[in-house]
């Protein structure tokens, strides 16, 4: 015990880590129904270490060369210890940490948490957001198959349909008019240079915001809260920690069973000489603007369909970004709820019509359609007041989803 | 909380082990016999990336071979050792000094060109480096071009 | 030539291969007159020509040795004509001397000739005198030789191409026997018959040399626009065997001369391999005929054509019964299954006793043909089978291999184990051809022996698939008594009484 403390202490005189302890000691996390909102940036941030982790083990044997890149990975899968593990975590822990993302931001705009003072907040988290697309889109292409070539080629095809830069930001992204060996150092650089250091940076503005502003606590709970002479609430330390635990390992399991259930396929090597397969598709979280734009027309009025869906894009992800800023009033604050509505309705049914398309795979479609409504409807829960006509409409939509899914899955697995 | 740490580590540290030396594959392959056996070689044609390789001595390798002098990587040719008739694999027959195809006939010459019988075009050639002590060298066949 | 001219010559020359032969091809061979160098006169009067030519051709002057030694007189090899180049002072349109009813030849038909580029001139294959200062009338001078009708070209190439002294200095290994082999060809026979006016075979308007390879303007034969380079040879034959009016009535050995062979031969696999796969080497009309000897192969040596390529199977075939039955029966060996021109991708549909087998062609049991016995049938059947069995085994242990290997399991040993299921697949087909169950057998079983481990070791990765799939199902269990763990410590942990100020904050 007294050389535990003599060492604490020499830590502690040269570290000053007691100003770190004192204060997770002293953080609280309010108690009220949006609590469990709380749990997914720690969840991400989980599953980022588990990126890290994974991705520096990955990067032990990977060969970013097109002669080398997808015999690398089919050496890791086929020929190293576990490495059919490392890179299915990897994989799995990568769309994981999407999912979580996507409702970290959901949740977030729904309790309106970028309030003043906490716009920069939301901001960098935008920016995060984006910086972990880039990640999943340049990764996508790193093990040189045949689906992430032709991908990556529709993708960074997209970029050059802006207008005026878009030429030249498509051959900065592809390194020459094709996707070739130059891309894939491109983005391998990208992946595990450029990326990982811009998201140290914005991670950590990030959450020194969150320190020093403290969680956020919806208006409404706010006002109620006040009425009752103020909110309950558990230290950091130890009881959200634990509770936070218990979210990384549930986390932790999903993976394992993702990894167990659907190992990540490898594919056939990329040829760029072949003719595009039928199916290609991007990662599930650029499939809805992927689908979107596949089914523009090509002119739209005087316009090009496909510069009128990136400039399109690009306008949503602008307004999610200064989203604060916009949220100025009552009719401002209701444009922009119905917005998100519409967005979150939008990228469901993309999603599912992109992830099935091109086969009669009606069923298969309102089975993910039904699981994405699923996921997204719960977040309404602490939005509406027990017994209240919302929380049975909510309960109803959830029901009737469940029950659609359910009668899809039978019908499909019987069909 | 210790099982958790291991159960994480363990495959980590298996990971971190190098593995297997042969068996990188892809690119390049280590010939299952040295230099000095290639005549009494049982398995020539052997696997490469999952196609048969087959390496050849030249007729010069073969005198030097035969008079006890060393061999250098000139004196061999490795090709991919599919016909290219209809895939049939070929085989190294250093009594007559050329590379036969069983199925149809097909003979080529030691330099992998098709000179009679039905393949239309030579065999694809690959790239032979040698290594190790002399007498005791490894042939090493690769795809890539000697930049 | 310079670099930059190289498209624009070979435009040229394309073009000029098209002139030449659209000048030169179907109607010389009806008979008429050549239109190279064309005598107004000789056109009037085509038959009584020939025999006139020939004795032209009979009193030739030695080849000269100008070209050979590079003379300085005449102008660089493959150079453009000087203006003032003698010959064209009347036989360029446009000349000094020229007039309608001159004989005319084209300038660049000339410059892009081989012989031309060789430094060959004009007397060096006319004769004649080189100069305006000591010309002689044509008609005048011993020394011209005149090529009036196509017929004459025999004699009129043969001059230099038969003379082994002077083709030496031109090529070391020239051959010189054309015009010997020329004689014993189909044409050739013909040509001779019609000249002595002999029998039923004589026709004068059988193909000569110009008829293959073009008057001026002619081509060597590894240029690729030369009518005789390997891609063109089949459709310079069939310029005139597919002509079904010219071929009317033409037989050889009571089989037709001129029908569908072109058409045939570009669906088979050998003109795909030429025409469209680009194999050079593939085998075209002159490979089975012979090209200046040109013959169809009798009946009893179509293997020993179809063995120049395809050596081992018609070795074995040369031992069977079979091919003696054929013989004795008049049907002409490989051809009677594989077909002659067309010859298709064989199947393992032809063996056997089922839909397009051909052996139930004699092999039939209500109808058997040239003595065909049941017990043939019994084998025909059982081959058949065989193949199929080890092809079926083939395909289960591939789709395993590829099934464990979509799903990241190290299966490239198997893969290559399996080339040799392949091997032995390939081999059992071509042993078909000893008509013997021993053989072919003894080959499946081979393959079926690679098949079945091959199958053993795909199946072991696909369970050491699932094997890890439980395994990291199993890391489930600990994880979620992890999970209990903790919820029962935060139930442990009472909550302290502490108030969140959100404004505070």
């Amino acid at each position: 015990m007294n050389t535990r403390r003599r060492f604490v202490g020499f830590l502690e005189e040269r570290l000053g880590l007691d100003v770190l302890l004192g204060l997770a000691r002293n953080k609280l996390v309010p108690i009220h129904a949006s609590t469990p909102f709380y749990y997914f940036g720690g969840m991400a941030i989980f599953l980022f270490l588990v990126q890290i982790g994974t991705g520096i083990l990955l990067s032990l044997y990977y060969k970013p060369s097109p002669d080398q890149a997808f015999e690398s990975v089919q050496a890791i899968v086929t020929e190293v210890d576990f490495g059919w593990l490392i890179r299915s975590a990897h994989s799995w822990s990568a769309n994981l940490l999407v999912g979580v993302l996507f409702l970290h931001l959901l949740t977030t705009f729904m309790m309106r948490a970028y309030r003043r003072p906490r716009e920069l907040t939301w901001m960098t988290g935008i920016v995060l957001l984006g910086l972990f697309l880039a990640f999943g889109f340049s990764g996508y292409l790193l093990p040189w198959n045949e689906l992430a070539f032709f991908a990556t080629r529709v993708g960074t095809a997209i970029v050059g349909v802006v207008p005026v830069v878009g030429k030249q930001l498509l051959l900065l992204a592809r390194s020459g008019e094709d996707v070739t060996g130059d891309t894939l150092a491109r983005f391998y650089s990208l992946h595990v240079v450029v990326l990982p250091m811009l998201t140290f940076a914005v991670l950590g503005v990030h959450l020194f915001l969150v320190q020093k502003h403290g969680m956020s606590v919806p208006e409404k709970i706010v006002a109620d809260a006040r009425s009752k002479g103020g909110l309950r609430a558990m230290p950091f330390l130890p009881h959200f920690l634990l509770r936070d635990m218990v979210g990384w390992y549930l986390a932790l399991a999903i993976l394992a069973a993702l990894a167990a259930l659907f190992p990540w396929e490898l594919g056939d090597k990329a040829d760029p000489f072949k003719p595009a397969p039928d199916n290609i598709k991007p990662e599930w979280y650029f499939l809805f603007m992927f689908q979107a734009l596949k089914v523009l027309p090509a002119h739209l009025g005087p316009f090009e369909g496909e510069v009128v869906g990136v400039l399109f894009f690009g306008a949503c992800g602008l307004i999610v970004l200064f989203a604060p800023f916009l949220d100025r009033g009552k009719i401002s604050r209701a444009v922009l709820a119905s917005l998100a509505a519409v967005a979150v309705a939008f990228f469901i049914a993309m999603t599912s019509w992109g992830w099935f398309s091109g086969a009669e795979q009606t069923t298969l479609r309102v089975i993910l359609g039904g699981i994405q409504t699923v996921v997204v409807l719960p977040l309404l829960i602490p939005f509406t007041a027990p017994g209240s006509n919302g929380r049975k409409l909510v309960y109803a939509g959830l029901t009737l989803a469940i029950a659609v899914l359910a009668v899809a899955t039978w019908w499909e697995t019987l069909g | 909380m210790v099982a958790t740490w291991g159960a994480i580590l363990y495959p980590v540290l298996r990971f971190l082990r190098p593995r297997a030396a042969t068996a990188s594959g892809a690119l390049e392959v280590v010939a299952p016999f040295r230099v000095k056996e290639i005549l009494q070689a049982k398995n020539n044609p052997f696997d490469f990336g999952g196609k048969p390789c087959l390496v050849v001595l030249t007729p010069d390798g073969a005198k030097r071979l035969a008079a006890g002098q060393a061999i250098q990587a000139d004196d061999l040719r490795a090709f991919n050792a599919v016909c290219t008739h209809v895939d049939c694999t070929v085989k190294y027959r250093q009594e007559n000094g050329d590379i036969y195809c069983a199925c149809h006939e097909g003979i080529y010459d030691l330099n992998g060109r098709n000179v009679s019988g039905p393949p239309p075009r030579p065999l694809e050639a690959y790239v032979v480096t040698l290594r190790g002590e002399p007498g005791q060298e490894e042939i090493v066949v690769s795809k890539q071009s000697p930049a | 030539m310079k670099r930059d001219s190289r498209p624009t010559a070979m435009l040229l020359a394309v073009i000029l291969a098209a002139a030449a032969m659209s000048t030169l091809g179907i109607p010389a061979l009806r008979g008429e007159l050549v239109a190279v160098v064309q005598e107004p006169e000789a056109a009037q009067a085509p038959a009584a020509d020939a025999p006139a030519a020939a004795d032209a051709s009979t009193a030739p002057a030695e080849p000269t040795d100008a070209a050979a030694n590079a003379s300085s007189q005449t102008p660089p090899a493959g150079g453009p004509l000087p203006d003032d180049y003698s010959c064209l002072t009347c036989h360029k349109k446009g000349g000094d001397l020229w007039n309608e009813t001159t004989p005319t030849v084209d300038e660049s038909h000339l410059t892009n000739d081989v012989h031309w580029k060789k430094g060959l001139r004009c007397h060096d294959c006319h004769g004649g005198s080189e100069t305006l200062e000591s010309f002689k009338n044509h008609r005048d001078d011993p020394d011209f030789r005149s090529l009036r009708v196509r017929q004459d070209s025999i004699t009129f190439c043969g001059h230099c191409h038969s003379n082994l002294d002077y083709m030496r200095k031109f090529s070391p290994s020239a051959r010189t026997d054309q015009e010997t082999e020329y004689w014993t060809s189909g044409h050739g026979q013909r040509l001779k018959a019609s000249a002595a006016g002999e029998n039923a075979q004589a026709d004068a308007g059988v193909a000569t040399c110009i008829s293959c390879h073009g008057g001026h303007g002619i081509l060597a034969v590894k240029d690729v626009n030369s009518p005789v380079y390997p891609t063109n040879v089949a459709q310079t034959c069939s310029k005139c065997h597919s002509d079904a009016k010219l071929m009317e009535g033409r037989t050889y050995d009571g089989r037709r001369l001129g029908h569908d062979q072109y058409e045939q031969w570009t669906k088979g696999v050998h003109g795909v391999a030429m025409l469209s796969k680009g194999d050079i080497s593939a085998p075209t009309c002159n490979d089975c005929h012979g090209n200046h000897g040109a013959l169809p192969p009798s009946v009893g040596s179509v293997a020993n054509a179809c063995g120049t390529c395809h050596g081992k199977v018609s070795k074995l075939f040369a031992e069977t019964r079979m091919k003696h039955k054929f013989e004795v029966a008049g049907m002409p060996g490989c051809a009677v299954c594989h077909g002659t021109h067309q010859t298709f991708n064989p199947g393992d549909s032809m063996i056997g006793m089922g839909d397009g087998a051909l052996c139930a062609k004699c092999h039939n049991p209500a109808n058997p043909q040239l003595g065909a016995t049941l017990a043939g049938a019994d084998l025909a059947k059982n081959i058949h089978a065989k193949l199929d069995e080890l092809k079926r085994n083939i395909e289960l242990a591939g789709d395993k291999v590829r099934e464990a290997e979509r799903l990241g399991m190290e299966v490239r040993g198997s893969r290559y184990d399996l080339h040799q299921a392949f091997d032995a697949l390939t081999n059992a087909r071509t042993l078909i051809h000893t008509f013997k169950p021993g053989p072919v057998d003894e080959a499946v079983d081979e393959g079926l022996k690679v098949t079945a481990s091959v199958q053993e070791s795909a199946a072991a990765a696909l369970r050491e698939h699932t094997y890890r799939r439980w395994w990291l199902a199993g890391s489930l269990v600990p994880i979620l008594i992890v999970v209990g763990l903790l919820v029962a410590t935060i139930r442990r942990t009472p909550l302290p009484e502490s108030r969140y100020d959100p404004s505070h904050h």
